[in-house]
């Protein structure tokens, strides 16, 4: 641990720690432009000099290039070091435009602050400035170079951090250009970090544009429920609206980044389009009214059919409040579930995947990106949880060999192996792999057993849950735990399908999943469903089915924030509030826990209620559209209306699981929220009917798959994501596609007795031959296929467009 | 062609040397670099070819395409071998009675011969003539004197034996310590000790290391490496292979810019001929020596001249520089350890290594060793490529071997090191060509470009000019570099348009000192140069454009303002015909005036005038 002294403050910092950093760490911010935490020096912006008094360095150095040593005493406030930065802020002002007052990023712009800070007040140049002409990088962000100050932050984030080649320098000397290198949209799933990254306003937030300026908003800290990963983000409220989101800095997820399906998938928060008033038989009631009338009819058909002919249905955007309230409800009035699980297998899978989730060989993202070898199995990280696959980049670009097992097409913005194995060769070779003796491994995958034998931090990032099984999931596991007998620092990363899948797992009562329910009411034992925070008429892949089950039931309650199929099918809607507005508990893939708080109390956004004017013209003494209630608090409320009901308070855990027993999120998640105190142990019980054996795929099978853009619950209604999104198309291996006459680029129609939809045909070579994929798009029916992963013996295809058709 | 062990190169040479004996036969070398293509040396090498055919003279003369003769202001040029008769200036008319006269009369022709500006004699031989007699040739020692397509010309000349001898007879470290000896510092400008480099390389850990050659030849008025590279290419892959000796190399890469196609074009034909003699690619002559070279064609930017640059230019990035530490040596090429060393420096290892180390060191001076090769261009007669032993003063260089400023104007300085070296004044012209002297002086030695500059060069203009060069050449990666050098330039394009203010030079001394400091690599680091060394030989310059707003050289046309002296004007009404703009007025027998409003300054009318009245 190198000693040095910082402006007469000793500092020990570990070895490698650069002199910006070490400074840091005793609370000196030294200017910086092209230095960034994520992204290493480069030594480019030259604005983070100071003067070295003492040891192996003399004079002004930059802080950013010099590795901090034993016996060097830096000063950052010596005249000549204040003077030396100043002139470089003055020439990087010599062009940037003195518009600060009026810009989009006055206010949060790093090199305001370092102007200021800098000391350079009076400008000298009297030339012209350098112009430049922006490009239309899409829907997400705003280009304006004549702002940039060429801290090539930009361009190292977007090629060298995530690994995408669209955007980039172009030019020498003063005519260097940040941009795309052809017209077009960028391509990168994570451009939004750009945003973040700019330390000017190069790059700005397109959708909140004149929306207001950084210090109107209301800041909250709060966490992604987009996907399974729960990155750290900051919500940015304004007049009762959410107008952006950032990415939060978190050592252990996500690190500075986060995708831009979490940073722009907000819209239905504040959509003009969300549930404001509770209804009854499609009608707007009071929410008195409503709720006596759910409590009502429940009552009656508890007394008719007795307690367990009411369920409880949910799912894994709920916060753990919401999940432990429908728990509570469900055991200690006898309904059945909650089922938070869409399908048998996706719950088996999960469930499985959380048991076997133990405290040692949980890893999360940062300490993915340390792996050296990194084994994706039934896992698409790009569409299923974007921010894996760049922490999975980051191990790569350190040297990890990553290797991917999956049928799908996966794509990863880095160097990767691809073995396109159907979903029932996934835990074969997963098996093969995870034998303790290397030599029994099937000579296809000797190769990677020697890699795995060699290797000392491998990790298995595993799916778990509509494409997965059970069994690859139980597979992942043995082979980590084999991996980590084996003396190696091995992890287990599970994808998992949604923002508190982990949660669910826990909480998940009897039938665990609607398709099992859904016998239950087919054969009329039950006759009500409240449904909360769930939409099965978009996710349940069987859609006629349900329909007929739905249409025997007495009484359907649906608790939601958003307008969704389901909802317009209830016989009582209550509208909740998001998690915006009601903070909570997630519990991520990594069984991390994590605490969001309110971000702002709710109601209909002002531009809505003013109709464009604001003030607007109708005064009223309360806060309009604020009539929703967390969804764990209105389960309450309906709950207690029942006569011999209960009424306990939403946040108490006791008695609702094992393991929560006494818990408190606040005091699991500490004041920073860095890590999950739940305990861990194998709770993977015993082996499920599907665990004998997978049954082999005779004439292939066709995936129904997530899609980056498109089909997760909340982010697809969002308009600026939804311009994104690519055509959803039929994926097939060139050589399938050849049996039925199709060529990539072709349509073709597929169908089932249930239906059928017509989509364009892409051919890859990475497709597991027998494999077909097809994304669960918002834009596609795709519930006639019955099931997420259906035998094509079940499914028609017929070329209906392109050459010879 | 098949592969050839190590004694099958004394056979090749042997034989090239009888077959030259024995045959009375007359070898025609026409000069095939760049600047003798230009003037025309193609078109006066197929007339030879032509006429010899007709005469039928085949047997007898023998044309040889060599590379650069080094006496570019004379091109297109042949020399008769084995006397050495130099005939300059050629065109396809005078083929005809050069080979009725020489080639059948064996009588030199007369008028076609060199000219010495001093004395008017004509001068038949190559080696008397002034510009020759001075240099000292090593690297460019073949120039002029071999087929560079022709692998067994340069075995003929004792070529490839340094790299036998560093593959059988010596041992890694004896290399190095050869080098050492030797005394050879980098050529490309900095003039790192060579040996030095190599032994840091060679101490290196790694399995993997490049062996590097620097042939990206940037700076404006420089062309060694091209003519290097032109005449004599296996030279520099000779050296490569002793240096991947020297540090256990097994890949090579010569950095050379598209800009250089026939040198690019030679290079290829070389790598290809000594693949099938097995001195590339596995087991070298036998030794179980494996090393390949592959050429990467950069695509002009002069940054990548800077050895960081150039690596990640090589790696198909942006040719940006990056901070050192971590040097190449330790972490290069695709993070290997690596040595970059410059055509010339690399043109003089199979010689040191053929001759000793100790032959080398006995050239040049106390910390400068062995030769250099200058490029001589601007206001000089004899514009070309010369090389001359270290300690040669810059006037004997200038005056003895450049042959003077034409046109009998006056030595006003000389620019050393391109753009980030410095002008050298008449005062200090006797210092000699020592990288210490040199910087004591306020340039540096560089690659080797020299331009002289004659009385009518405005130094404004020039450190203008140079500024212009390396702003527009900033890689744009360091704000001193891509601002700072830009806002130099401003000022001095403000002070040559005659808005100078007081202060300018004080600011751009400032600002100067800031991006020497600050700058991340070495064109920022010195880019200041041309301001700073104009500055402190020529500030009266400066002071003039700035107070009294003349340039005294003339040159900064915004400053001038012309006027017809009624005294001297002859009112010939040459200046009334040539101006453009209708701005002279003038009747027979009057003297001319020129109108100022009218009048734009494109210096017609002062070019025109033959008695000096226009001033």
């Amino acid at each position: 641990m190198p000693k040095l002294i910082i402006d007469d403050i000793s500092v020990a910092v570990p070895e490698g720690t650069k002199v910006i950093e070490a400074a840091e760490q005793v609370g000196i911010h030294i200017p910086r432009f092209c230095y960034h935490p994520a992204l290493g020096s480069v030594g480019a912006c030259r604005v983070c000099a100071v003067k070295f008094l003492q040891g192996p360095f003399k004079g002004v150095q930059m802080s950013c290039m010099i590795e901090a040593a034993d016996g060097m005493v830096v000063s950052t406030t010596d005249p000549e070091a204040v003077d030396f930065r100043r002139h470089v802020i003055e020439w990087l002002m010599i062009n940037h435009p003195h518009d600060c007052p009026v810009c989009d990023e006055g206010g949060h712009c790093l090199l305001q602050d370092m102007t200021v800070s800098g000391g350079h007040g009076m400008r000298r140049y009297q030339g012209k400035k350098r112009t430049y002409l922006d490009q239309d990088l899409g829907p997400l962000v705003q280009h304006e170079m004549n702002r940039c100050i060429q801290c090539y932050r930009c361009s190292r984030f977007y090629q060298e951090y995530a690994g995408y080649r669209d955007l980039g320098v172009m030019g020498i000397a003063s005519r260097v250009y940040y941009g795309r290198f052809g017209p077009g949209t960028l391509k990168s799933p994570f451009s939004g970090n750009l945003i973040d990254i700019c330390p000017t306003g190069v790059y700005t937030d397109r959708p909140s544009r004149y929306k207001g300026r950084r210090w109107d908003y209301e800041r909250t800290p709060s966490v992604c429920i987009h996907c399974c990963l729960g990155c750290r983000i900051t919500v940015n409220v304004r007049y009762r609206e959410v107008v952006r989101i950032e990415a939060r800095y978190s050592p252990t997820v996500n690190g500075h980044f986060i995708c831009d399906r979490g940073r722009y998938g907000f819209f239905y928060a504040s959509s003009d389009r969300r549930p404001r008033k509770a209804r009854s038989g499609g009608a707007e009631t009071r929410p008195k009214n409503a709720r006596d009338e759910a409590a009502h009819r429940l009552e009656e058909i508890t007394a008719r059919h007795g307690s367990g002919s009411v369920a409880v249905v949910g799912g894994s955007r709920s916060t753990l409040e919401t999940l432990a309230a429908e728990r509570r409800i469900c055991r200690q009035l006898g309904w059945q579930g909650p089922s938070l699980f869409t399908g048998t297998e996706e719950s088996a899978a999960a469930r499985r995947a959380a048991g076997h989730l133990t405290t040692d060989l949980a890893v999360s993202l940062e300490a993915l990106k340390n792996a050296d070898l990194i084994l994706v199995a039934g896992a698409d990280p790009i569409n299923e949880a974007p921010m894996a696959a760049l922490a999975i980049r980051q191990a790569a670009r350190n040297g990890a060999h990553i290797e991917v097992i999956d049928p799908r097409p996966v794509t990863l913005p880095l160097e990767y192996v691809h073995r396109p194995a159907g979903t029932d060769k996934i835990s074969e070779i997963l098996r093969g792999l995870g034998k303790p003796s290397t030599e029994d491994a099937s000579g296809d995958i000797q190769d990677l057993a020697a890699r795995l034998d060699q290797s000392r931090r491998p990790v298995v990032v595993c799916g778990a849950g509509k494409i997965a099984s059970e069994r690859t999931v139980e597979q992942a596991a043995r082979l980590a735990r084999n991996l980590r007998r084996a003396g190696k620092k091995a992890g287990l990363f599970f994808v998992m399908t949604g923002a508190n899948t982990f949660a669910a797992c826990r909480m998940a009562g009897d039938p665990a999943d609607l398709e099992t329910l859904l016998l239950m009411i087919e054969d009329g034992k039950v006759r009500a469903l409240v449904v909360v925070e769930a939409d099965p008429m978009s996710e349940y892949p069987d859609l006629a089915r349900l329909v007929d089950a739905l249409a025997k039931l007495d009484l359907m309650v649906v608790l939601d924030c958003i307008d969704t199929e389901t909802a317009r099918a209830a016989h009582v809607f209550f509208p909740t509030q998001t998690f915006f507005e009601t903070g909570g508990t997630l519990i991520n893939n990594e069984a991390r826990i994590q605490q969001a708080r309110p971000a702002f109390a709710g109601g209909t956004p002002i531009s809505q209620t003013g109709g464009g004017s604001h003030p607007p013209r109708v005064f009223r003494d309360d806060i309009p559209g604020t009539e929703a209630l967390s969804a764990g608090q209105l389960l309450m409320d309906i709950v207690s209306a029942l006569s011999g009901g209960i009424s306990r308070s939403v946040e108490e855990f006791d008695g609702v699981a094992p393991e929560f027993s006494g818990f408190d999120p606040v005091e699991a998640t500490g004041e920073r929220g860095t890590w999950a105190k739940l305990p861990l142990r194998t709770a993977a019980g015993p082996d499920s009917p599907q665990m004998g054996g997978e049954t082999p795929i005779k004439k292939g099978e066709l995936l129904l798959v997530e899609s980056v853009y498109g089909t997760e619950a909340l982010s697809r209604s969002s308009p600026w994501l939804q311009e994104l999104e690519s055509e959803p198309a039929l994926t097939l291996h060139p050589e399938d596609a050849s049996r039925w006459g199709l060529q990539h680029g072709d349509r073709c129609e597929l169908s089932t007795e249930a239906g059928a939809l017509t989509v364009p045909v892409h051919t890859s070579r990475s497709t597991a031959p027998g494999t077909l994929v097809l994304p669960r798009h918002r834009r596609l029916r795709w519930q006639v296929f019955q099931h997420f992963r259906s035998g094509l013996d079940t499914v028609r295809i017929r070329k209906t467009g392109g050459e010879g058709a | 062609m098949a592969k050839i062990a190590a004694a099958d190169l004394e056979r090749i040479r042997d034989a090239k040397a009888q077959e030259a004996s024995f045959q009375d036969r007359i070898y025609c070398m026409i000069c095939g670099g760049t600047g003798c293509h230009a003037t025309g040396s193609i078109g006066v090498k197929e007339a030879l070819e032509k006429e010899i055919v007709e005469k039928q003279l085949s047997e007898k003369v023998k044309i040889v395409e060599t590379g650069c003769n080094g006496f570019c202001a004379m091109g297109p040029i042949l020399v008769v071998q084995p006397e050495g008769i130099f005939y300059q200036k050629l065109s396809v008319e005078d083929i005809p009675e050069l080979v009725e006269s020489h080639l059948i009369g064996r009588k030199p022709v007369e008028r076609l011969l060199y000219k010495d500006p001093v004395s008017k004699k004509r001068i038949e031989k190559q080696d008397d003539i002034p510009f020759f007699a001075h240099q000292k040739p090593i690297a460019l020692r073949n120039k002029g004197l071999i087929d560079p397509e022709q692998i067994d010309d340069y075995i003929a000349k004792d070529g490839y034996f340094g790299a036998a001898k560093a593959l059988f007879e010596l041992t890694p470290q004896q290399i190095v310590e050869e080098v050492k000896t030797s005394g050879m510092r980098g050529r490309g400008g900095a003039g790192f000790p060579t040996g030095l480099k190599w032994q840091f390389c060679q101490a290196s850990p790694g399995e993997i290391k490049y062996v590097l050659c620097n042939a990206d030849e940037g700076d404006p008025g420089a062309f060694m490496d091209r003519s290097i590279l032109e005449a004599d290419p296996h030279a520099v892959m000779e050296g490569m292979i002793i240096a991947a000796r020297a540090i256990d190399a097994h890949q090579g890469y010569i950095y050379a810019r598209t800009e250089y196609p026939l040198a690019i074009r030679r290079l290829g034909i070389a790598i290809e001929q000594a693949k099938e003699y097995g001195l590339l690619g596995t087991d070298i002559l036998g030794s179980g020596f494996d090393f390949d070279i592959e050429i990467y064609q950069g695509a002009g930017a002069f940054v990548c001249g800077e050895e960081t640059a150039l690596m990640r230019s090589i790696e198909g990035k942006r040719g940006m520089p990056r901070p050192r530490p971590p040097f190449p040596a330790h972490k290069g090429l695709w993070e290997k350890p690596s040595v970059l060393n410059n055509v010339e420096t690399l043109a003089n290892i199979g010689q040191i290594i053929r001759k000793g180390g100790k032959w080398y060191a006995g050239m040049g001076t106390e910390t400068s060793k062995g030769t250099k090769v200058f490029a001589l261009s601007g206001d000089v007669n004899n514009i070309g490529l010369v090389e001359v032993p270290m300690g040669t003063s810059l006037r004997k260089l200038i005056f003895d071997i450049g042959g003077g400023i034409p046109k009998k104007k006056k030595f006003k300085a000389v620019q050393l090191g391109g753009p980030s070296g410095g002008c050298v004044p008449e005062e200090h012209l006797d210092t000699p060509v020592d990288y210490e002297a040199i910087a004591k002086v306020g340039a540096i030695m560089g690659s080797g470009g020299v331009i002289i500059m004659d009385e009518d060069t405005c130094m404004v203009d020039m450190a203008r000019f140079f500024m212009d060069f390396i702003q527009d050449e900033s890689c744009g990666k360091c704000t001193p570099c891509r601002e700072g050098t830009r806002r130099l330039l401003q000022i001095l394009e403000k002070i040559s348009e005659g808005r100078g203010e007081p202060g300018d030079i004080e600011t751009m001394e400032a600002l100067s000192e800031v991006i020497k400091e600050s700058a991340l690599c070495g064109l920022g680091q010195t880019g200041p140069n041309p301001v700073l060394s104009t500055l402190r030989y020529f500030r009266d310059e400066y002071e003039a454009h700035i107070y009294e707003k003349r340039c005294p050289a003339k040159r900064c046309v915004a400053l001038l303002e012309f006027r017809i002296d009624p005294d001297i004007c002859t009112s010939c009404g040459a200046c009334f015909r040539a101006c453009p703009a209708e701005a002279i007025a003038w009747k027979k027998k009057e003297p001319a005036r020129i109108d100022k409003e009218k009048c734009i300054k494109c210096l017609t009318c002062f070019e025109k005038c033959k008695f000096g009245a226009i001033f």
